[in-house]
């Protein structure tokens, strides 16, 4: 029952336009929980998910400009959260938003019920864990604008962190910003900046990293003997092959990949206190349970 | 004197200078578990020897159509002069064998008017066949799959020949086709993928490469030949090296070319001069910087065959009043801004780095002393 209850929290409620075939294309998807116009209200919007030109700060192909949610979500992981998606999002909010494990609403286009069916009933097929986030190091939050687009530029390359209030014990590195270290004007670039806290932190030191796209962000949770990897993947187009590796030795044999199924784990290695292993398929979201060796 | 100034003034008077390796070359750490070969084919059993076959005959300049019989002569007289063999059979035997998988590495990036010539390609496979290679051991390869559609070698190529790229086009979303466990890891620009990767069709399945780039000016290595297209064409994620005006190509390009197994299997050079891009360069989506130098280059020696590239395609920008592919001018830098590069070949988008020729030598892939370079002379 609890564990029904923990799964049915973690998928946000969706809501459409009420119209003749609204509610009841959410029904005939198998979308359990809809919203209100009520649960609509006094909720944080959110940025539309995906990937936007920005010309002079990123490269079409390579390494385009992602907009996503996951710093929000881990600044204020207990507010509530409303998306207003244009048609053909609805996907990339559920996955974000369930990655997360956050409170949150989607708004969608009728046009994306029965997709956002398929991909809500994997979503809540998947087994329940409760597990710790991982993080490298940690961020004082002050509340400002440019600690929060540090998180997010931070959050976009992987770079696993935690949102504390004060400087905590359990990391060697502390980000405050405004301390001589970090000083604010550095932060008014914040990708120069994520990337100073990157060379801090040595990419040898990272428990996460990810090759093969620029596209994908990961979220982990581990604990002493299990590992869960969510990756949603922004770029709209879906990666073959992408490269995973991870500090610590796991075994684990497959991804549950929405819209795929099952898949299993390619070319995987485990040396020097790394895992690695490859993805065959990654469409909008994927989610990869791994056990550790000890 | 600024070391980008000296660089220029030699340049400019042709003198050989004395090499000196670079303060701000990035760390390079290359992963594979191969060994090289007891000849490593790159610089082969002939270092510093180039075979240079020109014809009149070869390309209509008028039309840009290659003569496919003088371009099957000069591959044939160049192949028996490389190689000292008596029958142009016996000089393909020295390289090839029937068991062999070959990989010809071709460059569609010029496409329409300057890629590697179909003619070409296609007496290299009849060769090839005719000393009892079977077509289906023959892949004539490029990274995308989209730049091998236009370029469309098939109908040129006997049925059975295969003709793979790693991914399907340039959108950096298929990796499937790169080898995970051979790769060079370097942080440039602090790009999160910080691996390339060698194409699996190189490292798990080729037993032979043969390289066939073309005549062609490049924006960001001043010259893109041998070195250049056998290792930014054979791995993944290579384009990150050069932006913002910034180009790491210099140490790239023979890092990725001397990885193994690449470097022991790409047994033959095959320039392919043609035709040429002088300026705007790897692409040619205009005729306006072709010329036709009607040339093939041919060794086993990259670091040579490029090291000559560097002057012909210097001597062609010369002869059009344009900047040296050597000039590191702030004054010629216009950083990203392509259509200004397009219009004019006195504008550079990022500093270009010829130097990589000469690195590449350090690292044992070739002669680059020019006076330590035989040329052997030949027309058709």
């Amino acid at each position: 029952m609890t564990t029904l209850l923990v799964l049915a929290l973690s998928l946000p409620c969706v809501y459409v336009a009420p119209s003749a075939d609204g509610a009841a294309s959410l029904a005939a998807a198998g979308i359990t929980r809809v919203c209100t116009e009520a649960d609509l209200a006094k909720r944080e919007p959110l940025a539309t998910p995906g990937t936007a030109p920005r010309p002079g700060l990123a490269s079409p192909t390579r390494a385009p400009w992602v907009v996503a949610n996951g710093w929000r979500f881990l600044r204020q992981p207990r507010a509530k959260y409303v998306y207003d998606l244009p048609v053909g999002k609805a996907l990339l909010a559920l996955a974000e938003a369930f990655a997360y494990e956050v409170d949150a609403a989607l708004k969608i286009d009728p046009a994306d019920a029965r997709s956002l069916g398929e991909m809500w009933k994997v979503l809540a097929a998947l087994p329940s864990v409760d597990l710790p986030v991982v993080s490298d190091f940690a961020v004082v939050d002050d509340g400002s604008a440019a600690t929060g687009e540090v998180m997010n530029l931070l959050a976009r390359r992987n770079l696993l962190f935690e949102v504390v209030q004060a400087a905590s014990p359990r990391h060697r590195l502390n980000i405050r910003i405004g301390t001589p270290e970090y000083p604010r004007e550095e932060a008014a670039d914040p990708s120069a900046f994520a990337l100073k806290i990157r060379r801090q932190l040595t990419d040898d030191q990272r428990t996460l990293r990810v090759y093969g796209s620029e596209v994908v962000i990961c979220r982990l949770t581990a604990a002493a003997n299990r590992a869960r990897l969510h990756l949603i993947n922004y770029g709209g187009r879906e990666i073959e092959g992408l490269r995973i590796r991870l500090r610590g030795a796991y075994t684990g044999s497959d991804a549950r990949v929405a819209g795929v199924g099952v898949l299993a784990l390619q070319d995987r290695v485990v040396t020097g206190g790394t895992t690695e292993f490859s993805l065959p398929r990654l469409t909008t979201y994927a989610v990869i349970d791994l056990q550790s060796v000890r | 004197m600024r070391r980008r100034s000296f660089v220029r003034l030699l340049s400019a008077a042709s003198v050989v200078r004395p090499f000196q390796n670079r303060s701000d070359t990035p760390t390079l750490r290359v992963v594979s578990k191969y060994s090289p070969s007891a000849t490593p084919g790159m610089p082969g059993p002939y270092p510093g020897r180039v075979i240079s076959i020109r014809s009149d005959r070869s390309v209509d300049t008028a039309t840009g159509a290659a003569d496919a019989a003088v371009v099957h002569d000069m591959l044939a007289q160049g192949m028996r002069a490389l190689t000292g063999a008596a029958t142009t059979a016996d000089a393909w035997r020295r390289f090839f064998a029937p068991s062999d998988i070959v990989g010809i590495k071709v460059n569609c990036g010029g496409y329409p008017h300057c890629v590697s010539a179909y003619e070409i390609v296609a007496d290299v496979v009849g060769q090839l066949t005719g000393i009892g290679v079977p077509v289906s051991h023959i892949y004539v390869y490029e990274r995308f799959q989209s730049q091998l559609d236009e370029v469309n070698y098939a109908p040129h190529l006997p049925g059975g020949v295969q003709i793979v790229a790693a991914e399907r086009e340039n959108r950096n979303v298929d990796n499937s086709g790169y080898d995970p466990a051979t790769y060079l890891e370097a942080d440039f620009f602090g790009e999160e993928d910080t691996r390339s990767n060698m194409m699996r069709l190189v490292s798990r399945l080729l037993t032979k490469i043969i390289n066939i780039p073309n005549v062609k000016d490049h924006g960001a290595t001043g010259a893109t030949g041998c070195l250049k297209n056998i290792a930014y064409g054979s791995f993944s994620n290579v384009a990150r090296t050069h932006q913002r005006g910034t180009s790491y190509t210099y140490s790239m390009v023979g890092a990725l070319a001397a990885m193994e197994p690449l470097r022991s299997r790409t047994v033959l050079q095959i320039l392919d001069g043609l035709r040429g891009v002088w300026h705007g360069g790897p692409f040619a989506r205009t005729t306006r910087y072709v010329f036709y130098p009607r040339q093939i280059m041919l060794g086993t020696d990259p670091v040579a065959i490029d090291r000559l590239l560097l002057d012909i395609i210097d001597k062609e920008r010369r002869a059009h009043g344009a900047i040296s592919i050597w000039d590191r001018s702030p004054d010629s830098l216009r950083v990203d801004d392509t259509r200004a590069r397009d219009a004019d070949p006195n504008v550079n988008i990022i500093i270009r780095e010829p130097g990589h020729v000469e690195y590449a030598a350090t690292l044992g892939l070739g002669v680059y002393d020019r006076a330590r370079i035989q040329v052997q002379e030949l027309t058709v």
